[in-house]
């Protein structure tokens, strides 16, 4: 088995909790589809939505210069890291100079991507996270399992002797109200004690130097404009040409992420507050190379809405976890096998190729397009599993010749009636795991199909 | 009244700001402070008001603060959210370190869309600005929604008629 079956199987271990998690993330998908199909445009604006990317991917080096230069222009630092080692040292070096004891951090996957929380803890910096979700997570030493809503995975109960253990809430108290609320009083002391406050970025135009990021909690701004040194992350790909383009993009962001018309809060960061410091550092950490695979390269598209992993019948029943890497869901699955140095190369393998993530994608990615040339192109690199590849092999030389499919056709027939159970469901054969094999029918198709029309 | 209520891009106003968890209150043309309906307020549209917070003022005050109003620049139909910039606020974290946000709103400045939103913006003018839409909120336990994650747990835009519609009206 591989690596995302192993743990997809560990998941739907508890059933309750699997099917929770199911219905939870297809109320998701449905509230989506309601708030997409309010807007008449809807279709025109994914369209819109693409193109800007597109174009933006295509002049990335000149817009990039272009945004270094109007943020420096508006008294910004903008900093440059090649991979996460220096990314996190970058970070390190800015606290150490301001002389912070105390960092909150918005979400950003970028520091996920590049293990920042644990590099700075080595050091001896505790970032704070402070978005409800990653904190509840931080307390538990989990990996976010979904990309706008990372503990997705948790019941209330255990959120609740989370905060029991952590904050002191009254034991076996469950109450989402008042859990929040906990974490609200906890949360802003954090905030009004922090030096520096790192965010992530959702956009960074370039025709203006500003970077754009949206959350409903509100506390991307509460850490910013609390603390007196600001650091915005973003993955190179995170740029847009024009202030205008962000029109389509916060259009399309949450109506299609949880289905609000818009987040809370749009916060669109310039300039540095009175007294205060402003950096941007900007990560490419393999993307650039990722760029230059061109049948992968549209992947950079991806504006983290999470839409895809809402939708997706594979991520629904077999959790974030189940993926081993930073972005789960479809759009992690085509991100992996050129980015997680862990390999992922199972990912691809991760889904039922139906399509739906593509159709719900607002940049119009051709994810599921992607995963099929990955399990092409990984299984031709050798990349794929010893047992796949003799699988591969033996379905070939069955599949090229008539008499063969024919032959083989006839013996899964009669194997799957009149074989024993035990022999049937040996665990070599993976399709007879959890579930039932069908009841053959007497005849094939191309039996079937030549004695009914030659008659 | 009756004019500004049928006007459609300010029906959507209403109707989004109110999904967003937002609330609304209706006045006649504006005049002077609405303190008046928020006895427990800051009026941050008032200069004499602006005048005693500044950007130095310390963050364990404002963290008292219970209500704060301000004058949003325009509203935009499509979801409800305000647009509130630099030159409004004499501390950018006042709408959200506040426990109760009051965006003071003219009904004629909104727009329909967030493109047109976006034409009428210049950011490389500002230093910081934010499209707020109701209050702060998270579905983060069990998807259950909550307000007042961290910023304010409660906003009302007081939309005021401008005087060409009400002297209809
Ligand atoms: S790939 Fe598309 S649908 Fe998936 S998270 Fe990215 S933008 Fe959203």
């Amino acid at each position: 088995m591989t690596a995302h079956a192993k743990c997809a199987k560990k998941f739907l271990a508890d059933e309750p909790r699997a099917d929770w998690h199911d219905e939870t993330l297809w109320l998701v998908r449905t509230k989506r589809d309601r708030a997409a199909a309010a807007v008449d445009e809807w279709e025109a604006l994914r369209e819109q939505a693409s193109q800007i990317k597109e174009e933006a991917l295509a002049n990335l080096n000149g817009l990039l210069k272009q945004f270094e230069a109007e943020a420096t222009k508006n008294g910004a630092k903008v900093l440059w890291a090649t991979d996460a080692e220096e990314f996190n040292r970058i970070i390190l070096d800015i606290i150490r100079q301001h002389k912070a004891m105390n960092v909150v951090k918005s979400k950003s996957m970028l520091t996920e991507e590049c293990g920042m929380n644990a590099f700075l803890l080595k050091a001896g910096i505790e970032v704070v996270d402070t978005d409800l979700g990653e904190r509840i997570i931080q307390f538990r030493h989990e990996m976010p399992s979904h990309i706008v809503l990372p503990a997705i995975h948790l019941k209330k109960e255990e959120i609740g002797a989370t905060f029991h253990e952590k904050l002191g809430t009254a034991a076996g108290a469950s109450d989402p109200v008042y859990l929040t609320h906990a974490a609200r009083l906890h949360l802003r002391r954090k905030f009004l004690a922090a030096e520096v406050a790192m965010t992530g970025v959702n956009f960074a135009v370039a025709e203006t130097g500003s970077v754009v990021v949206c959350t409903n909690e509100g506390n991307a701004d509460m850490g910013v404009q609390a603390a007196p040194v600001q650091i915005h992350c973003m993955g190179i790909e995170k740029i847009i040409p024009r202030q205008r383009d962000l029109g389509v993009f916060t259009r399309l962001l949450a109506r299609n992420a949880t289905g609000q018309a818009v987040t809370t809060y749009t916060s669109h960061y310039m300039r540095p507050k009175p007294q205060g410091a402003m950096y941007i550092v900007i990560v490419d950490n393999g993307r650039f190379k990722h760029l230059t695979q061109r049948s992968y390269a549209s992947s950079l598209k991806c504006i983290r809405c999470g839409g895809c992993l809402n939708t997706c019948p594979v991520f629904r029943r077999s959790g974030g976890h189940s993926y081993g890497y930073v972005i789960p869901g479809p759009i992690g699955s085509i991100l992996a096998p050129e980015r997680s140095r862990a390999g992922g190369i199972d990912l691809p393998f991760a889904s039922s190729l139906c399509g739906s993530c593509s159709n719900v994608c607002p940049v119009k990615i051709d994810i599921h397009e992607q995963l099929y040339r990955w399990r092409q192109d990984l299984t031709l690199q050798r990349r794929t599993s010893f047992v796949k590849r003799v699988a591969m092999c033996v379905a070939g030389f069955v599949l090229s010749s008539n008499a063969r499919y024919n032959f083989a056709g006839a013996l899964g027939r009669f194997a799957v009636k009149y074989l024993p159970r035990f022999l049937l469901y040996l665990p070599l054969n993976v399709w007879g795991k959890a579930r039932e094999l069908p009841v053959p029918p007497r005849e094939s198709f191309k039996q079937w199909y030549k004695r009914s029309h030659n008659q | 009244m009756q004019i500004m209520k049928s006007e459609p891009k300010y029906r959507h106003f209403i109707e989004n700001l109110r999904a967003a968890g937002g609330e609304i209150v209706e006045i006649a043309a504006h005049t002077g402070s609405i303190a008046a309906l928020f006895p427990d307020a800051i009026d941050f549209t008032q200069e004499t008001v602006r005048d005693q917070f500044s950007a130095s003022t310390s963050l364990e005050d404002l963290d008292k603060l219970e209500c704060v109003i301000f004058e949003g620049s325009f509203g935009v139909a499509e979801n409800g959210a305000v647009w509130l910039e630099d030159k409004d606020l004499p501390h950018r974290i006042l709408p959200f370190i506040t426990q109760h946000l009051v965006l003071r709103l003219d009904s004629a400045n909104i727009v329909s869309t967030m493109e047109e939103a976006y034409d009428r913006i210049r950011l490389s003018e500002t230093g910081f600005g934010v499209f707020i839409s109701g209050p702060s909120k998270t579905a983060d336990i069990e998807q259950s929604l909550v307000y007042g994650a961290h910023g304010a747990v409660r906003e009302t835009v007081v939309c005021y008629n401008p005087s060409n519609l009400s002297s209809k009206g």
